[in-house]
């Protein structure tokens, strides 16, 4: 059968440069679709042979927006190197690394909402392009655009706090951290004097997840069916609770309907339940739980799928808004990918949350920064980065050279995800349609770009960060391409 | 001196992309001059929250590496303010950035950007000789601005 092609490339507002092509037969109806990524880096076998301790370090050059991520993930796995488990780390640096961690989930997500989802939120799939962007809400909403830079800063700040710079700092150290956090750092933060102080961050975050909410109320249509389609769910869960735990817990995924399949595992053992397929037609792998397959054994990644999995969370305020998002599935397990949103924003107002405790905390204050262990040759560490699960495994010589390094970033868990996405958009918005319009295409980044994808850092790839989209025919011919 | 009549210079770059380095090796040399009317930034890219940043500065300098091919090996040239944002992903141009501390907190700083001309952009640490030639007259250029006028803003090679 002859078959048009469209190809989206790049795929504008995520991270990293994405390409689309969706295939046509002659009367226009979608054949199939795909979501590529174009480039490579190979980081895991650029960090062999380098010393193990500059694991964390190295790893933080994968990416410009979550480094800290690869940082804590990286100094994790080195942590054990070193002989020791997350919990034998001294109560200031578990805190200290968590703190980090909650400044840079919550800068990390403030970027997303405010810069490259609420542009299609608040001007709507059809606005024109030269609108639809954070300029445009700089000049449309000047308050929301203000509130989003000084949640990001204060973000950015903790992470300046503790690593000495906002991006690619270095705070940890095998076995702990490097500095602690001085009375007068902290006040920073607590008073409000220089910056807007947690509290604000806090009201803040309630705010905003308010203003979702009604989002929901007005469009619970559109967000109920677009893109909804069923998945597994995957992410870290507290070790006693079950609960939401973003730096360090078991691994939990359910299926589309709640029923467990991965039953709270340690880290240590992740290689046994993991695989990770490949496609010719991309550079990203497609990870998936061995005993179900590649075709049942997928899972989503990040806000929405760590909602699902958990049984509760420990901050009060996150808490209630939790179960109103369960309410509004009906305490199912949610596979509606717009929902991604909403999660994403109650796990800011839970990073507000811990920050604050954690600020308030005189552990923070604490001299014992670093311990040791009994030295071994193997390091696994998993926490869950903004975008979702990332998972850093080493393996080191005697020399205590790297030998093996395997990462599996979140954006890779969500390769299969957001191909499902695409096929939604494919045969739901662009199936039979005479003319594609600018609209119809953004609806194919709408759905990708609620993953929130780092593409730069699944393929820990090099080049420019553009997104594209082109269009082709039943021949092979470019019939329309979007370059942005 | 008052905060507010520093001069910002925002370094943007990859020290780890051979080329891409020039705006971060810029501001490692105005480091080592010690004046203290600079407050000095390194920006992979630069984005929305420094327009908040750039609102508290009168005067702003933008240094970048550039592709664009020079008659003396970099440039020095006003920035204007503009919305015409490029649409990709989160990355904002100077003029953007400008136009967003004008239009959200209605400051409007004097603002420069030195385009200093490279040629490598593999992932490797080191300038092109090249480019390293072209730093050194970049440097030499702004010194001469600095300790002859006195003004940062009083000449362009343009």
């Amino acid at each position: 059968m002859n078959m048009n092609k469209i190809v989206i490339d790049p795929v504008t507002r995520v991270e990293g440069h994405g390409k689309v092509t969706i295939h046509l037969d002659e009367q226009n109806k979608v054949k199939e679709s795909f979501f590529h990524t174009v480039e490579f880096r190979g980081f895991e076998r650029f960090i062999q042979g380098h010393p193990y301790w500059e694991a964390p370090v190295l790893v933080q050059r994968l990416c410009g927006i979550c480094p800290v991520s690869h940082h804590l993930a990286a100094a994790k796995a080195i942590d054990q190197i070193v002989g020791l488990e997350p919990e034998e780390l001294s109560l200031p640096a578990q805190k200290i690394r968590k703190l980090l961690h909650f400044g840079q989930i919550f800068q990390s997500h403030a970027l997303h909402f405010f810069y490259l989802a609420s542009p299609d939120l608040l001007f709507g799939f059809d606005a024109a392009p030269s609108k639809r962007n954070v300029v445009g809400v700089a000049i449309e909403y000047p308050e929301l655009a203000k509130k989003g830079i000084l949640m990001r800063k204060f973000g950015q700040e903790i992470i300046k706090m503790i690593a000495g710079k906002r991006i690619h700092g270095i705070s940890t150290t095998p076995g702990g951290v490097q500095k602690k956090v001085s009375v007068k750092e902290r006040d920073y933060f607590l008073n409000g004097k220089d910056i807007p102080s947690i509290d604000t961050m806090i009201e803040w975050s309630r705010e905003i997840i308010d203003f979702i909410k009604i989002y929901h109320s007005n469009n619970k249509k559109w967000l109920d069916t677009f893109a909804e389609y069923p998945s597994g769910h995957l992410g870290l869960v507290d070790k006693e609770t079950g609960f939401l735990e973003l730096y360090d817990g078991n691994l939990r995924a359910i299926d589309a309907y709640g029923n467990t399949t991965l039953d709270d595992i340690n880290n240590d053992d992740y290689q046994h339940y993991f695989y990770e397929g490949v496609e010719k037609w991309s550079y990203l792998k497609f990870p998936y739980i061995k005993n179900l397959g590649r075709e049942k054994g997928w899972n989503r990644v990040g806000p929405l799928a760590r909602l699902n999995v958990i049984d509760g969370i420990s901050s009060s305020h996150a808490q209630i808004e939790w179960l109103e998002f369960k309410a509004a599935s009906q305490g199912k397990t949610n596979n509606k990918t717009m929902y991604s949103h909403w999660a994403r924003l109650i796990e800011i107002l839970h990073c507000a949350e811990m920050m604050k405790s954690l600020l308030e905390d005189d552990d923070i204050l604490g001299n014992d920064l670093i311990r040791r262990g009994e030295r071994r040759n193997e390091g696994i560490g998993i926490i869950e980065a903004p975008r979702g699960t990332l998972i850093h495994h080493y393996e080191v010589d005697n020399k205590d050279r790297i030998t093996r390094c395997n990462l599996i970033v979140s954006t890779t868990h969500n390769n299969e995800p957001m191909n499902q996405a695409v096929n939604w958009v494919a045969n739901n918005v662009l199936n039979g349609k005479p003319k594609i319009t600018e609209g119809m295409l953004n609806q194919v980044e709408v759905a990708i770009r609620a993953y929130d994808p780092c593409l730069s850092c699944a393929t820990h790839a090099m080049g420019q960060m553009p997104l594209e989209i082109s269009l082709y025919d039943h021949a092979g011919k470019i019939i329309d391409e979007r370059r942005r | 001196m008052k905060e507010e009549d520093k001069i910002l210079v925002l370094g943007i770059g990859n020290i780890g992309r051979q080329d891409d380095g020039l705006g971060w090796l810029f501001i490692d040399y105005l480091d080592t001059l010690k004046f203290g009317n600079f407050d000095l930034e390194y920006r992979y890219q630069l984005q929305i929250e420094d327009a908040e940043l750039l609102s508290n500065y009168k005067t702003v300098i933008f240094v970048d590496a550039t592709k664009e091919n020079t008659k003396e090996g970099f440039y020095y040239r006003t920035c204007e303010t503009s919305n015409n944002h490029s649409f990709s992903t989160h990355e904002l141009r100077p003029e953007t950035v400008l136009f967003l501390a004008n239009s959200l907190y209605q400051q409007r700083p004097r603002a420069f950007i030195l385009g200093i001309e490279g040629f490598s952009w593999n992932l490797d640490i080191g300038l092109s000789k090249a480019a390293a030639f072209n730093l050194d007259k970049a440097k030499q250029f702004l010194f001469e601005k600095i300790v002859e006028y006195d003004d940062i803003g009083m000449v362009s090679n343009d």
